[in-house]
């Protein structure tokens, strides 16, 4: 039983965290009806600058607030400069910005931080007695606490969505883009709009992630898994769906923590693999997801 | 005094094929105009083009007599100018509440929101009782109510509405036909119909373009568009 909950617990660390970062796909997605894959990359690069921030002796979550801010104009001017002008020609090329973007911001991170893994400070408590004793299972506090960060989050933009004229906005132009222009939404902005918030809520999410994702630092690549696990928790859930995010982020990180637990010849190397074969798994059975309206048509 | 809406001389089209050749069309403040045509005229693309839909390649569009540059959408709404879309312009995946509200974006007086939502659910009772229900689950001509309220919640002047009798039962069209004349008459919102239920329109109408394949090919009152048999054999068919 003990051995049970423990996996439960560092399901659901992990499975917050993909909800964090499919959250910002599927803000993306609901407004442009796009995957950016360079959202894993936004979040990398604000992550470096709160580590950046950090080490001049700002403490942590002070630096967390300039992060967000340049996150916000990062995923605002992509799109107004970068997503935009190729939008209109074809939907591929949407795709092939988001590449650019990725590798772009990846090679930039490097160039200016370098290449080494980079020890991060942790924005939670941690230590030898920071945990609640569940049966015999250690319940840390930081799992407590990236499950609470997550759960304001998700209340904050359900908020924001059903209770805000904007949030009301961007929820028409995920419905019906032409219909909402013609009610008076600048669409435009509601887009760039979009994709600002979804970039910081990436720069939230990653500085609370690099400690609990393996390594446990910030590289260059520590971004790339967490952004497969993501995709693979929004596709699961639908991919406009924000419930569907909380639900599939969860219910991966928990069933890798089983599969990783119960299924040892498989190996923990191979949750990568697992993840994409859920990919795989949801666009050959049901493309919509979970609770998702409309179905990947590109990817 | 200068019309609500007028079009010089417009030509616009869907990439390299033109559909609108050079054709002028005006509403004076609370007049009903009729655009009657054949499939294939040109009547679906002539709304698109006032309401700022589909960019001009020639002519110009003119609220209150002055030139509107860059018309979008939500400048011509902001303008007075608001189009009930062809096959139901709502947003099926949103609530009735959520559609009307969204009616209202462009609108500063926010307080008075509330109060035009009240009135249209006055005005069609069934979209009371639906109110938190998804738009895409009610009925044709419940959703076709629902695009006529919304489209007056950002009190326009002037309503475009593209062939709004189209695919509803006889009795709703009447109903909804019914709605519009009351509009008119007590709001003073004035009205530009596209429709193919030629009688029904010409009912309300004071004027009609006939247009044709792209061009204006007579205009005249309704009056007399009523009267007289060879044109409504000609034209209308009927």
């Amino acid at each position: 039983m003990d051995i049970f909950l423990s996996r439960l617990f560092a399901g659901t660390t992990s499975g917050a965290v993909y909800v964090l970062i499919a959250l910002c796909l599927v803000m993306v997605f609901r407004s442009s009806s796009t995957i950016n894959f360079a959202q894993g990359e936004f979040a990398l690069f604000t992550s470096y600058v709160t580590w950046w921030l950090a080490g001049k002796g700002v403490n942590i979550w002070l630096a967390v607030v300039p992060a967000i801010l340049i996150g916000f104009l990062m995923g605002a001017l992509a799109e107004r400069w970068l997503v935009r002008p190729v939008r209109k020609r074809d939907e591929t090329a949407v795709l092939i910005v988001g590449l650019a973007l990725f590798t772009g911001l990846n090679g930039l991170s490097g160039w200016i931080w370098g290449s080494d893994e980079k020890p991060f400070p942790r924005m939670l408590p941690t230590g030898e007695d920071t945990y609640i004793d569940i049966a015999g299972a250690r319940l840390h506090y930081d799992t407590i606490l990236i499950v609470a960060i997550m759960a304001a989050v998700v209340a904050g933009l359900t908020l924001f969505f059903n209770k805000t004229s904007i949030g009301l906005q961007m929820r028409a132009v995920a419905t019906n883009p032409d219909s909402a222009a013609l009610c008076g939404v600048r669409v435009g902005r509601v887009l760039t709009l979009s994709w600002g918030m979804s970039a910081a809520v990436g720069a939230l999410a990653g500085p609370l992630l690099v400690p609990l994702v393996p390594p446990g630092q910030l590289g260059l690549s520590s971004m790339f898994p967490v952004l497969i696990f993501a995709t693979a928790a929004a596709l699961l859930g639908g991919l406009d769906s924000i419930k569907g995010a909380v639900v599939g982020g969860l219910a991966l990180g928990i069933g890798l923590a089983m599969v990783n637990g119960y299924v040892t010849f498989l190996g923990g190397s191979m949750s990568l693999t697992s993840a994409l074969v859920v990919i795989v798994a949801v666009l050959l059975v049901k493309p919509t997801g979970l609770f998702g309206a409309r179905r990947l048509e590109r990817v | 005094m200068s019309a609500v809406l007028e079009a010089r001389d417009l030509v616009a089209g869907y990439g390299g094929l033109t559909v609108l050749r050079e054709v002028s069309v005006s509403v004076d403040p609370s007049e009903v105009v009729v655009v009657l045509g054949a499939n294939g005229a040109g009547k679906s693309t002539l709304l698109s083009a006032l309401s700022g839909q589909l960019p001009l390649t020639g002519g110009q569009l003119l609220v209150d007599g002055t030139p509107v540059r860059n018309a979008r959408p939500d400048v011509m709404l902001a303008k007075g100018v608001s189009l009930v879309p062809q096959g139901r312009g709502t947003l099926t995946g949103l609530s009735v509440m959520d559609n009307l509200r969204l009616g209202a974006v462009t609108r500063k007086d926010k307080a008075e929101v509330g109060t035009d939502i009240d009135r249209w659910f006055t005005v069609f009772p069934r979209l009371a009782e639906r109110r938190d229900q998804v738009a895409g689950t009610l009925s044709g001509g419940e959703q076709q109510m629902l695009a006529v309220a919304r489209a007056m919640m950002s009190r326009p002047r002037l309503l475009l509405c593209d062939e709004i009798s189209l695919g509803l039962a006889p009795v709703v069209v009447q109903e909804l036909f019914v709605t519009l004349a009351e509009v008119n008459r007590e709001l003073g919102t004035a009205l530009l119909l596209v429709e193919q239920n030629a009688e029904l329109a010409l009912e309300i109408a004071s004027r009609v373009y006939l247009l044709e394949v792209g061009e204006v090919g007579a205009s005249g009152s309704a009056e007399s568009f009523r009267d007289d048999n060879s044109i409504r054999a000609a034209y209308l068919g009927y």
